[in-house]
This record gives C-alpha cells, structure tokens and sequence, in this order.
C-alpha cells in the first residue's frame, strides 16, 4: 500500500443478504484519490458501497470515515461527509433540474429551514457549472436526456459539499460519449477539489484510465487491491471473470485481448430418425406411448431429443422421433439396456401404428473457431 | 407538466383555495331553511345585534360549519402524509385503519361509558394513535416499507371494523346515538362539538409545517432521503402519529368520513405536483371546503331528510376516485 492516509477503512466486513455475501472485506481507500470497485456482476460491489453509505449495517466488522468509527456520526453528521449517488432507479418527482440539486443542501439545514441562502445558492451554482448543466437551470429534470439526467444527479451529491464522494454505477446506461464525459468531470473534481471518490464501475477500460486505486471483488471477496497496472493482469482476469486474455497498457488504457478458447473440431454424432406412420387422430396416443418409454437421458452419449409434430395432433399421420448420439454404439447400447427392456416388453405394437422406419445419418460437426484478434489488429495496423 | 404551467397552476391554486374555503363557509352560512342573506350574517357575526335569525347563525350554522372545515383541513392533511410517507397513494386515515381504530375507540366510549363521553375526542385519538403504532410495528421488519404498512392496515381494518360490528351487535339498544356517526354525520355539532376537537385539530395543523421537509425528503426514496441525512424510520414514525393525531380529530368530531384524505390530495397532486410546500396547505384549504360544501348540500338539497354527509362524500369520492386510477396509467 502507499502511504496516502485513508479516507475510509474497512475491517473484517461480513455481511449476508439474500444471495448477496461478503466475506472478511478488508480494505481502505485512500484520500483524495479515485477508487474503483470492479468485479463480475454479484459480487458484493454494491452491497460493500452501501454499507459504507451506511444504507446497509454490516453483520459483523467496523467501517471508519476520516479516522472515526461510522457508527459515531449522526445521520446528518455524515450526510455532511459523504454524498453518494446510489444506482438510478428510484422514481424522482416533478422538479425543476434547480430544485433536485437544492435537496443536496438539506444536511446542512435545520428541520424546518427550507427556504436558501445565499450560501446554498452559491454552491448549487457551482455545483451546476462544475457538471456544465447550468443551462438546464430551470427544466423540469424528468425532461433531460439520462447523460443530462445522471449530470444533475451529480450535481445534487456535489452539492452536499462532502469531502467524500459515492457513485453506484454512475455510468452504466450511458452512451460512450456521455461515459467519457461524466468520468473526466468526476476525474476533474477529484483532482481540483481534493474530493475522494469512491465508485462502482464495470468498465475496466475506464476503471483503469481514470482512477488511481482498485479494489477487485468475486464472490464476496476482495481479489486484489492497488494501482490500475498492478490490478489488472491476465492472471486477474482469469481468476475474476475466468477468461483466458493478454493484457497490455496503451497510455492508461489496458488493452485486453481475448485469447479464444480451442473448440473441438471435426466431431461426428449419429442421427437416429424414427418415423411412425399412423392411423390419423391418433397423434396423441403415440406421444403419450413415447413418454412412458424408458429414460434416455441418463444415456451415455445421448446428445438430445426432438419430436415432430403439427400443433393440431389430431390430423397428423406421421410423427418423427429424432435423437442425437455420439456414436451408434451409443445407440445401439441404450436398445440393449435396461430402462429401454422395461418399457418395450410386455407392449405390443398398438395397431395404430401402421409402419415404422428407423434411419441413421451420420454427421460431421465443424466449428471454425473466430479468426485469432492479434492477426486483425495487425492488419488495421 | 412545464416549469411555466407548474407555476401558473401554483399561483391559481394558492388563490383558488381559500376563495373557495371562502365561498364555502358563506354558503354554508346562508342557506339551509331559513336562507339568510350576507349581509345580515356579517351583520349577526360582527355586531351584538339579537335578530331571529342570530341564534340560527351563531348556535346552529356557525359551529356546525366550523366542525366541518376542521374536519375536512384534518382528514386531508392526514391523507397528504400518509400518501407521502408510505410512498402510496392508497394511503388514507380510513383505508389503512387509522380511522377505524379512532372509530373503534369513540364507539366503545359512546357505547360503553356514555357518562365519559366528554372525553370522545381523546378516546378517538388514542384508538388512532394506537392503531397505528399496532400497524407500525406489524410491519416492522429490519425497516419498514410503504407495501408492508398499508398491509398491515388493510388487515387491522378489517378486524376493528369486525370488532367494531361486534358491539353494535351485542349493544343493539344503545347504538341509535352511534349509526349516524357512524356514516360520518355533521347534524347537530355544536360549539360544545368544536370546542373538544379544535385544540387536537389545531395542534395537528400546526405541527403538519414540520412535516413539509420530511415528506418531501421521502419522495425521493428512502436511500436517498437517509443519504441527504435523514432519520428516515424515525421521521416515518412520527409523521404516522401526526396523521392519526389528526384523523383522530376528525373522527371524534365527524365520524367516519372516508375519501376526503384520499381524493382532495390526490386531484391537488394532479394539479399542481408534489412539491408538500404547495400540496399541504391547498389540500387542507381544499379539503376544509369541500366538507363545507358537501355537508351543506347533504343538508339542504334532500329536505327535508337530513343525509349525513359522510354518505355524499363516498357517493361522490368513490367514483372520482376510480375515474384517478384509471387516469393514472399516464400519469405516473
């Protein structure tokens, strides 16, 4: 670890919610830089952000900001030291873009001052200017486009004038532009205000591009800690989201190259067609015949089952059983077999039947695996 | 809705309320069967003049009307914060049982100990009151939620109302005085009336001041209102007590009055939007009016039966009511 002091500390966080766990979460987030927290989807992220919001209490473990215990602020208290800006989903009332960013002054005012002051008004302005939304001053925030929408969020958790900031996702259903756009300004902040943010990203790319500090989650864990290039390396993608890839930094950008995985070329598999002429109106009796027929799926190299047929059974004179197998010993091993005796013994054929006809068909499987990257981008190159 | 006609539709409002409260009091002071003109009820209210007509106004109009806006200015302040702290429209003193417990309690009193019947209003409250802490704490699981209280309610309504028809039932001599409370009834209040509920109706009012920040806290949703430093549980809490302080008064006085609390904050919110700075007090104008009006229509227009104006109200409430959720699909 460097020797930044820490803006947040985690100890020993245990927490379980439904399938959401967290396991000896330990970790701290040094001050005035940017964090992000990275992992695959369902892995704590979250859960871990909201507990230090203290949205969520941690079963078991301590959470300090600036030194002092969580549980010791009060809620206003900490309203004043941390804003965060939770993922949006929450259905905003009608307000005016100016109105929504003045709820970021209410910590700081007492229960029944609503009305601004100077003071309020100075930051809210401020806080508009910072996220470039000041012409949207007066439209009603439900107008706005989401980029204009998560900016006047933003705004609201700036406006609450904390030296630390939260964001859940802040870019996640935004279009590439609006994501540069929104992580230079939260980049811009940090650095010009001495801020610390802490953020739930699911970009790698801009993870690594504009933060200082990782941490990396699975499964409740904390993988890995530290700067962007310590973080990110082929070893960590394959332990965090199991896939095999090259990793190199171009400026602050890791470049992440996936190395495709080998399939398996040129498989046969045997396709067994079993077709039943039958008297017609009696679809339904042969479908209902072909479930009582013992288990194939236990088979060893049974690949898959189709039956054909028309929606109405009624008027159908012909009904296709397809099966798939390895190979036609595989086949020929489930006639012999045990399951297959129990259901055909003692069962004659039922005279609607009026012929039946098995074929085999032997197919060979080809997949071409995609076109090695590498040799693409040398070619644009 | 634009910023523009946002503001206009406030500034009308602000307006429109109390001239209609207005109109509403002078209606309800004028007619009924002696009409009496304006002038001689300014006449009656501002000089110490003994006309026939005075003990009509100042014993029999004036505090009938008087009982009614308090009446009406509670329920819909108490519809007001229970929509806004439970998240859910469906919220109102007389759906999730706040008013049943009130009702419960008043019946017992009228019932049960006629000679305490002076302490009606306080009985109403703490049945009110009581209920919705029971309701609080039924669904109270690590926080509540708006889903699990207005359940709860639902439930507990049903069985005071059971409880409530119980008595009746058992007490079938003694519930003459009861019925027209029941249907929620304004006929006869009297100064005696008005002065047991006014301090608990007045005090509610007043406190709903301290319920504009909160509320309007809440309708960003809880985590954000606890992020911007809130007490979200505790304020939830004591703005339930607020409303049944309120519904408590209502009650006591008026009886079971349903679909104030539910239709008058809900066609002000159509009007002119969320914003409790707006929404409180043109709902308890609003709602004060139009339990005026419609208690002297319930009085006047089906002479000579005197209909208790809880009845009007539902006959009334309960369509507009449905015509809402069916709009509401485009509205929100």
């Amino acid at each position: 670890m460097t020797n930044t002091p820490s803006a947040i500390d985690l100890e020993k966080i245990e927490h379980e919610m439904g399938m959401f766990q967290l396991f000896d979460v330990t970790a701290s987030v040094p001050e005035g830089k940017m964090t992000a927290i990275i992992g695959p989807n369902g892995s704590g992220k979250s859960t871990l952000l909201k507990i230090v919001a203290k949205l969520l209490k941690a079963d078991k473990g301590d959470v300090s900001v600036q030194g002092k215990a969580a549980g010791v602020y009060s809620r206003a208290d900490y309203a004043r030291t941390i804003s965060m800006l939770p993922q949006a989903k929450e259905m905003l009332p009608e307000l005016t873009v100016r109105e929504l960013i003045a709820f970021g002054r209410s910590p700081h005012k007492g229960m029944f001052k609503q009305r601004l002051t100077d003071e309020d008004n100075k930051i809210i302005d401020w806080a508009m200017k910072t996220m470039s939304i000041r012409r949207h001053d007066d439209r009603m925030f439900h107008t706005l486009s989401g980029g204009e929408q998560q900016k006047a969020r933003i705004a609201m958790a700036l406006a609450q004038k904390t030296s630390i900031i939260l964001l859940d996702e802040p870019t996640t259903f935004l279009d590439i532009s609006h994501q540069l756009e929104v992580m230079g300004m939260l980049r811009k902040i940090n650095q010009e205000q001495g801020i610390t943010i802490v953020m739930v990203l699911h970009d790698l790319q801009q993870a690594a591009a504009f933060c200082d500090h990782l941490i990396a989650m699975k499964d409740g864990e904390i993988v890995s800690t530290g700067n962007p290039q310590a973080v990110i390396t082929s070893r960590f993608l394959r332990q965090v989201y199991e896939i095999e890839a090259k990793v190199s930094f171009e400026q602050n950008y890791p470049v992440i190259i996936p190395i495709p995985r080998n399939y398996e070329e040129d498989a046969t598999m045997i396709i067994v067609t079993n077709i039943s002429q039958i008297t017609k109106g009696n679809g339904d009796k042969l479908i209902e015949r072909f479930d009582r027929i013992g288990k194939v799926e236990g088979m060893e190299g049974f690949l898959g089952l189709e039956v054909l047929l028309t929606q109405n059974t009624k008027d159908y004179d012909e009904v296709s059983v397809v099966t798939r197998w390895n190979s036609k010993d595989d086949f020929q091993a489930w006639t012999k077999s045990e399951a297959f005796r129990e259901s055909h013994t003692h069962r004659k054929t039922p005279d609607y039947i009026i012929s039946n006809k098995i074929t085999f068909q032997e197919v060979k499987v080809k997949r071409n695996p995609l076109p090695p990257i590498q040799q693409e981008l040398a070619k644009e190159a | 809705m634009s910023r523009q006609i946002r503001a206009r539709r406030r500034t009308i409002a602000l307006i429109t309320a109390p001239v209609l409260l207005l109109l509403s009091v002078f209606y309800g002071l004028s007619f009924g069967s002696v009409p009496i003109s304006l002038r001689e009820i300014w006449m009656i209210i501002t000089t110490d003049s003994q006309s026939a007509h005075d003990t009509i106004i100042m014993n029999l109009r004036l505090p009938r009307v008087l009982v009614g806006l308090l009446t009406g200015a509670c329920l819909a302040a108490a519809g007001a914060i229970l929509q806004g702290v439970m998240r859910n429209p469906l919220a109102d003193p007389g759906i999730i049982g706040v008013s049943a417990g009130g009702g419960l309690a008043a019946v017992i009193t009228m019932v049960l100990l006629p000679q305490l019947s002076y302490l009606l209003p306080a009985a109403a409250f703490i049945g009110a009151f009581a209920t919705s802490i029971v309701i609080y704490f039924i669904s109270w699981d690590k926080g509540t939620s708006p889903v699990k209280i207005v359940l709860a309610g639902v439930a507990v309504n049903a069985l005071l109302g059971a409880v409530m028809n119980g008595i009746m039932v058992v007490y079938s001599d003694r519930i003459q005085a009861v019925l027209p409370w029941l249907s929620g009834g304004l006929n006869g209040r009297s100064w005696h009336h008005l002065s047991f509920m006014a301090p608990y109706a007045l005090v509610g009012l007043g406190l709903t001041i301290a319920a504009i920040k909160p509320a309007n806290l809440l309708l960003l949703g809880d985590d954000s209102a606890k992020l911007l430093g809130q007490k979200v549980e505790l304020q939830r809490l004591l703005l339930i007590l607020l409303s049944s302080l309120l519904a408590g008064a209502a009650v006591s006085a008026a009886g079971l009055i349903g679909f104030v609390g539910l239709v008058v904050p809900h066609a002000v919110r159509l009007i002119i939007g969320e914003d409790y700075r707006f929404l409180l007090p043109v709902s308890i104008l609003g709602g004060a009016a139009l339990v005026v009006f419609a208690d002297t229509i319930a009085r006047t227009w089906f002479d000579p039966i005197e209909l208790p104006v809880g009845i009007l109200l539902a006959c009334v409430g309960a369509p507009f009511f449905l015509y809402l959720l069916r709009k509401r699909s485009n509205w929100r």
